[in-house]
This record gives C-alpha cells, structure tokens and sequence, in this order.
C-alpha cells in the first residue's frame, strides 16, 4: 500500500541520517578536499581551452581564420546577406538534427517543440516516475536501459548534427544550367536571375531542390513549388512575410533583397514545375 | 577588580576572535559556516560526486569573465561586433576573458549533464530529494537559455542567423510561441531592440535566476545530505555495520572480535 511504502522510504532517510551521523566524516577537510581539486581542474580545463583557441588561430592570431576550436569571430552580422548557414553552438545540435528529421508541415512541430517539451516534462517528472527506494542500478533495469538510449540517440544526433554537410553558395550557383534545363526556363532571364539568388541566397540551407539541400525546420522541396500556381504576387508576399501568409513558419524574412530580387525569385519558383 | 590580567597571548587571541564573534552575534553567519563545513557526509562519498561542486566552479567563472566582459562590450548592433574585436585584440589579456568565457560556457553544460547523470545513476533523485532534482533540472534548462541568449552577442553571421532561426522556431510553439518570440525580439522582427533585450537577459534575467535556484539547491543538499554511492558495502541508510551497536559506538561483539584479533 501507498502509506507502506511512504512509511518505509521515511524510515529509509531516518536510517540514512542515523548512519551519517554514526559513522560519517565531516565535509571538512574530507570531501572539501576533493571538491577543491576537482573545482581547480574545471578553471585549468576552461583556461587551456581559451588558449588553445586562441594560438591555434593561423596567422597572427586574430581574425576569421578557424583555428582548432573554430573562429575567434566570424563576418560580421548583415541581415541583408542569406547566403549564411545558420548553426547553433554544438550543444544544440542535437536539437539541430532533429529539425531535419521531421518535415513541413504535418510533423515539424513534434520536432521544434514537441519531442523537447516531452522530454523535458520526462525529466522533470523522473523521480515521481520511479518511486521506488531502490538505488542499486544493476536492480533498476529500466532505468539502465533508459539511461543508455537517451546517451546513445544524444550522442549520434549532436554526431549527425556536428557533420552535417551544407553546399556553400558558390557550388550551386554552378547548378543554374542544369536546374534551367530540366525545368525548361533556360530563356528566361527572370527565372534564371532568381535561380542564381536561390543558390546564392542559402535558401537550400533548409529547402530542398532538384535532390539537392538541407531539409532543415521541415522545410519543404521546392523542385515543383510553380506545379501548385499559386503565382508570382503570392510568392513575393510569401518571401517578404513567410509567418504572415502560413501562419508558425520558421522561415526568416527575405524582404532585405529588395522587390526586384524578389520578383525574380518569385518567377524562378513558379517556373519550377518539377521537371521531367 | 578581581580578575586576573590576561596573558600577551589571550589578548592576541581576542583581538582576533573579536570580530568574528561580533559578526556571530548579530548575524549566525559564523555558525552557519561552521556548520557548512563540519557537517557530516558519508564515510564513502567519491569522486563522482564532485560533479556539482565543479559544475557550481565553471558557474563562478562564467559570473567574473562575464563581468570583465560587460565592461567592454557593447550591446548595440552598430558598435557591438567591433567591441568584441576591440576585447579580443587589443584589451590586455582580453581574449583570455573572453575565451575563458566562450568555453567555459561548454564546460558548464557539459558539467550539467554529467552530474545530472551521476545523481540519475546514484538513484540520488529518490525520496526526498524529488525537489532538488526539479531545481537541477530548472537549472539546466536556464544554462541552456544562457547558451541560445549568450551565442547572439558576438553580432556576427553566425550569432545572427543561428539566433534568427533560433527564435522563428520558438515562435512555432503552439498557443505561447508567438508571444515568446515576440518577447525574445522586442518586436515582430529582430531589430536594434533585440540585441540589448538579449543581454538583459543573458547577463541580468537568468543569471540571477540560477543564482537563486543554485542557493536552493545547495541549501537542500545541505539538508538532506549527500547520498552514499548505491554500491558501496557500508551506504549510510543500510543500518548499523557488523560490530557497531545502533548508536554507531564500536559494541562489545565488535570489541571482542577485536580481542580475538580479527
């Protein structure tokens, strides 16, 4: 019964602190002395980590060029340029590669917030999930096994995150012909302007087009987004505005290219019809 | 009067001790310290459980570095990237702070999870510790809220389209989404608004919550103890070993096995 058990855990903790009292050590020097040499490595670790990142650094030591640890800092932010790949520090990229996993727009919320809210509502939960008074693990199967997969899928989402490849823009502008020719809008100076700005612009950061692309927040493929018509007017609105035409989209605002680039976007997009 | 003169050395002694009981007196803060310190913890704690003192250390490191840092830099879309240049290349030992900063932001997150696993392996989450797991997990949510608002700062491509997408895919959230991302923003879009919204918060807002979950975490550590490792023959909550009487006294069987010299 429920007051059994809560008799018995009480009569556990008295115990603990009975045992404590009877045969432990006090803090000091003890425990004190392990927590100051832990505490001195931690202040080492951080110190030799800023150095190495900083004298790793080619060069003199300054600027953008990555050293072992990556940049000291990179361009700096221009809301006006997209051809950037946007990346979390290496912590989040677990949650990073779990925003590839889940498409646009039936699952992408599981992903954004679903699954974290989930597994933060878990781990809060944790100890009135096992109530039990056992602490020896090789008794707690569940929560071996549960520990294990929770490491595991961490470790290969931030692995997975971590070498994730994206095409810099300069290797998809070489794409244009190819994407020209199999869409049928090689004479179009419009739509191939608007090609050259969709490579350039890393809109296959997170879209995906002609099999190429990062599939990133769910985003979708783009190779037949002209297949749907929704025309030219509705594309610009959408580029300038995504949230407001479809309502939780995570897509930034590309308005910072001016009506013109847009316009040509715009008629690139609905001259993709998907090929043959 | 009739009492005798003190000795040259009483007198150093309460010249000394003078102060600390004054501060005793009118505070406790002297028992309490000595409480902190002589308290007693299991005879087999290990080095696992230096996790979270660890983890408090890389938190105090971040507190000074990020204050050295908040003295140069400057939380304005037009000044800030070349503050951080002017911090990384020209301020004596600058790039030191900053670097000390920068990754000891890792360490931190790392130290979370690993001492977070040490107290889920340790079944150190069990009654009646439930609450101060809650706390541990406030805690690592707030550090990872130090990461997202810390990692714009630098204003430059990368701080900002990490932190756009960052916020787009808050503002996905059903029902409380918009309204976070608005409150993260400043606004409907990122602007000149946002970067000092998320030094605010990243130097004054969460910092201060941690500060506060961190002393109630401690203060529940300290009340209810550390626990033994689960393995270890002699856990404080097993009862009495062999050969010691309930109230912890070597008894007289575990005497006579002495005796008898084993």
């Amino acid at each position: 019964m429920a007051t059994d058990r809560i008799a018995e855990r009480r009569r556990i903790f008295k115990q603990y602190k009975d045992d404590v009292e009877s045969r432990g050590k006090p803090f000091y020097p003890f425990a004190m002395f392990h927590d100051t040499v832990m505490s001195l490595v931690v202040v080492v670790v951080i110190t030799g980590l800023a150095i190495v990142w900083k004298y790793s650094t080619p060069g003199d030591h300054i600027g953008t060029d990555p050293g072992w640890l990556g940049k000291l800092y990179d361009d700096p932010a221009d809301p006006g340029t997209f051809n950037f790949v946007p990346r979390p520090d290496w912590y989040f990229y677990f949650l990073f590669y779990l925003l590839r996993i889940f498409k646009w727009p039936d699952t992408v919320l599981l992903g954004t917030i679903g699954l974290p809210t989930v597994l933060l509502v878990l781990l809060i939960a944790v100890p009135f999930i096992d109530v039990r008074p056992e602490r020896r693990l090789l008794r707690r199967p569940v929560a071996i096994v549960a520990s294990i997969l929770v490491v595991v899928s961490m470790g290969v989402l931030t692995y997975k995150g971590a070498t994730a490849k994206e095409s810099l823009g300069s290797e998809l502008v070489a794409k244009v012909p190819d994407w020209a020719k199999t869409q049928g809008f090689s004479g179009n100076q419009q739509a191939l302007g608007g090609a050259k700005l969709f490579a350039e612009s890393g809109c296959l950061n997170c879209h995906t087009y002609l099999g190429l692309g990062g599939g990133f927040a769910g985003a979708p493929d783009l190779s037949a987004e002209g297949a749907k018509n929704k025309g030219i007017d509705f594309q610009i609105r959408h580029l300038e505005n995504p949230a407001g035409v479809n309502p939780g989209s995570p897509m930034p605002s590309f308005q910072g290219l001016g009506t013109a680039n847009l316009k040509k976007l715009a008629t690139f997009l609905e001259s993709s019809k998907g090929g043959k | 009067m009739a009492t005798r003169r003190l000795t040259r050395k009483e007198q150093m002694q309460q010249a000394i001790l003078y102060p600390v009981d004054w501060l005793e007196e009118r505070s406790g803060l002297v028992g309490a310290v000595k409480y902190f310190l002589f308290r007693k913890v299991p005879g087999d704690t290990n080095w696992f459980q230096t996790l979270g003192s660890a983890t408090l250390t890389a938190f105090i490191v971040q507190a000074l570095t990020g204050t050295i840092l908040a003295m140069y830099y400057k939380p304005d879309p037009n000044s800030a990237y070349d503050s951080i240049q002017h911090i990384t290349n020209d301020i004596w030992a600058g790039w030191l702070v900053r670097g000390m900063h920068r990754w000891g932001a890792s360490v931190f997150i790392i130290l979370m999870f690993m001492h977070m696993g040490r107290v889920f392996l340790f079944g150190a989450y069990k009654y009646p510790r439930e609450l101060n797991w809650i706390i541990g997990v406030l805690l690592l949510a707030s550090g990872l809220g130090e990461g997202f608002t810390g990692y714009l700062l630098p204003w430059d491509q990368t701080a900002y389209w990490a932190t756009v997408v960052g916020i787009n895919i808050n503002g996905t959230a059903p029902f409380l989404g918009p309204f976070l991302a608005q409150f993260l923003q400043g606004g409907t879009y990122i602007n000149a608004d946002t970067l000092s919204r998320f030094y605010a918060i990243h130097m004054l807002m969460i910092p201060g919550a941690i500060a506060a979950l961190i002393g109630l975490h401690l203060y529940l550590v300290i009340r209810l103890g550390v626990t033994s490792p689960p393995w270890s023959k002699e856990a404080a909550g097993t009862g009495p070993l062999d050969g010691e009487t309930p109230n912890g006294k070597v008894g007289r069987a575990g005497l006579s096995r002495f005796r008898r010299g084993r």
